[in-house]
């Protein structure tokens, strides 16, 4: 905790990033009690512009969209979360085990690593989104299968970097067993370049699942969700382009906010960029 | 260099079919029967009968590969559902679109980018540093459909000072010879094509190289400053050089060198943001003609598509560490 004060501190962006991202929470946990539903049509308002009755303005159908961004928050929060907690798990468990058991296991486990970043992540993406069929679940699976092979490095070079220590030596010697080891002492001690590694992901992770959501591969209509709202309006960006920006800028502002942290953490756990920042 | 490249290309081997195999696996992926997905609920039985053939679906999964793997081999990545065509031969007609704002996007992104980077590292936390920390942050953290969508509105909607999407502009008839644009516009001889050419390109080709500009003064920025600390900068200080002389033939040139690989890595993700691009823009490239295939489930499009994009990033990849080994006398010597 101290840590933590130390490192806000320190950190004028990664404090206003913690600071935009908190009122978003508070603004999307209260704000959907306050406002109309963000499904409720009223063909009478559509497309009015910001006014002090609808802050952002309606879309055609009428639905207020401080309300659509309020609630898209949510699925964009949630979804961050998700996805970057599957990728995590998976990439870090086949990373661990690649770095840990060495020998084929690490060489087909890279392999397929590789493969997949060959692929650029949001190509892949859509690719496989597309394959499994749009919906948000989907998509939210495949920006995963897309991130977690990042994690896998990070984790197998920590894994390959801890192993030869003298107290996992050690543990062998007294007769742990492998799987103990791995999530005691291996772990453990590899988690501070994972947790950039996951800050840095969050703002891939909504990213990219906008990006499928406003290729029509993710959220559908009527969800609230943040990418699939900016394309289901941009046919009327001329006329009232407060539609597609309101939740465009919903995206750019917390996916920034995300970064400023990861970035001031990335340098925080890196002694060689602190002295030099 | 030789056995350097041989083993670069062998190594490359295992890679390459692991990515055919993800490739080739997309269609499999499709829940239930693909063939049934693919022609939607009013096809008859005759017709899902015929596309099982079609796509080799009714033929172990072994065999499926092999006869993938062949067909790509003599150039066939099978026929777009829509149009009938080989999705090759639509591919080859789309990549120099693609490749143009791409290319055009790099070229940016290096002329800004590096000297923003450079500017930043030899003023470390000043005023003008910090700012260019905030802006190139926003540029990594802005879906590139939205900024796609404020230019759009900003310079082509509201003052009208440039095209608001497609290639050319309709009035001129250029004939496609090399399928680039500008040198067709300057090969019709029409005045002012070309003209009309390169105003269509600056808002698609300000999008993708936003994106790449803002990583790469960031990138050089911290390697700038990591150069700076070593002891072959703090030589040449004592040597009594002058600053300029430091920063420019000593540090710049030791950071640049990392600046290629990453250039070579966010070359692909911009790649992918050229999928958004081109569809806001209507700029004919591959980008949108996948985001047309997957409007249409038209899947051996996806497939190629992606196929295409993959081996664009592979053979940047493998031109960054060539380079790499051309440029830096360490790591050729290593080598030799």
């Amino acid at each position: 905790m101290r840590d933590l004060k130390r490192f806000l501190a320190n950190n004028t962006l990664a404090l206003a990033g913690t600071i935009v991202l908190a009122i978003l929470l508070l603004a999307v946990l209260i704000g959907p009690f306050l406002l109309p539903s963000p499904l409720a049509i009223d063909m009478a308002a559509k497309l009015q512009p910001p006014s002090f009755s609808h802050w952002l303005g309606t879309d055609n159908f009428g639905r207020d969209m401080l309300s659509r961004v309020l609630e898209g928050g949510r699925y964009t929060l949630a979804i961050g979360v998700l996805v970057v907690a599957f990728a995590f798990v998976v990439g870090v468990f086949f990373g661990l085990v690649a770095g840990f058991a060495g020998g084929i296991v690490d060489t087909v486990i890279m392999r397929v690593v590789d493969a997949i970043l060959s692929f650029p992540a949001l190509v892949l993406a859509i690719a496989l989104a597309a394959a499994f069929g749009p919906s948000l679940q989907n998509a939210m699976i495949a920006v995963a299968i897309t991130l977690a092979p990042q994690f896998a490095r990070v984790a197998r070079a920590q894994a390959l970097g801890v192993s030869s220590r003298l107290y996992v030596e050690a543990a062998h010697a007294l007769g742990l067993p492998r799987g103990r080891i791995l999530t005691r002492y291996i772990l453990v001690n590899a988690i501070g370049p994972l947790l950039v590694q996951a800050s840095l992901a969050f703002g891939s992770a909504i990213l990219q699942t906008s990006a499928l959501g406003f290729l029509g591969l993710g959220a559908q209509p009527p969800m609230p969700e943040w990418g699939a709202d900016v394309s289901a309006n941009l046919s009327f960006v001329r006329s009232s382009p407060w539609t597609a920006l309101g939740p465009g800028f919903a995206i750019l502002i917390t996916v920034l906010s995300f970064n400023l942290i990861g970035d001031s953490l990335a340098d925080w756990f890196n002694p060689r960029r602190r002295s030099a920042a | 260099m030789f056995a350097f490249l041989v083993r670069r290309l062998l190594a490359l081997i295992p890679v390459l079919l692991l990515v055919l195999v993800i490739v080739f696996s997309l269609v499999r992926l499709i829940p239930g029967d693909p063939a049934v997905t693919l022609l939607g609920p009013g096809a008859t039985r005759d017709q899902i009968i015929a596309l099982r053939a079609q796509l080799d679906l009714d033929q172990p999964a072994l065999f499926q590969f092999w006869s993938y793997f062949i067909g790509l081999l003599h150039g066939d990545m099978g026929h777009s559902l829509k149009s009938g065509q080989p999705v090759l031969n639509e591919i080859l007609i789309r990549l120099p679109a693609t490749l143009e704002i791409s290319i055009n996007a790099v070229l940016i992104a290096i002329v800004v980018g590096i000297p923003i980077g450079v500017v930043s590292a030899t003023r470390a936390n000043s005023g003008f540093d910090h700012s260019v920390r905030v802006i190139s942050l926003t540029g990594v953290s802005m879906p590139a459909f939205l900024l796609a969508l404020l230019l759009q509105l900003v310079f082509a909607i509201w003052l009208g000072w440039l095209p608001v999407s497609g290639r050319i502009s309709p009035y001129f008839f250029v004939d496609r010879v090399t399928g680039f644009s500008i040198i067709d516009a300057w090969l019709s001889g029409e005045p002012g094509a070309v003209s009309s050419a390169i105003a269509h390109m600056v808002l698609p080709t300000t999008v993708l190289a936003v994106f790449l500009a803002a990583t790469l003064g960031r990138f050089v920025r911290s390697t700038m400053l990591e150069v700076m600390d070593e002891d072959f900068v703090r030589t040449a200080r004592a040597k009594g050089l002058s600053r300029h002389d430091v920063v420019y033939r000593h540090a710049l040139r030791n950071s640049l060198l990392p600046a290629i690989t990453v250039i070579g890595l966010k070359f692909a993700e911009m790649l992918g943001g050229a999928i958004l691009t081109e569809t806001i823009f209507s700029w004919p490239g591959i980008g949108r003609y996948m985001y047309e295939a997957i409007r249409n489930r038209d899947y051996p499009v996806i497939q190629g598509a992606t196929l295409v994009f993959a081996l664009m990033f592979m053979l940047t990849s493998l031109i960054v560490d060539i380079l790499y080994a051309v440029l830096d006398p360490r790591v050729r010597r290593k080598m030799s």
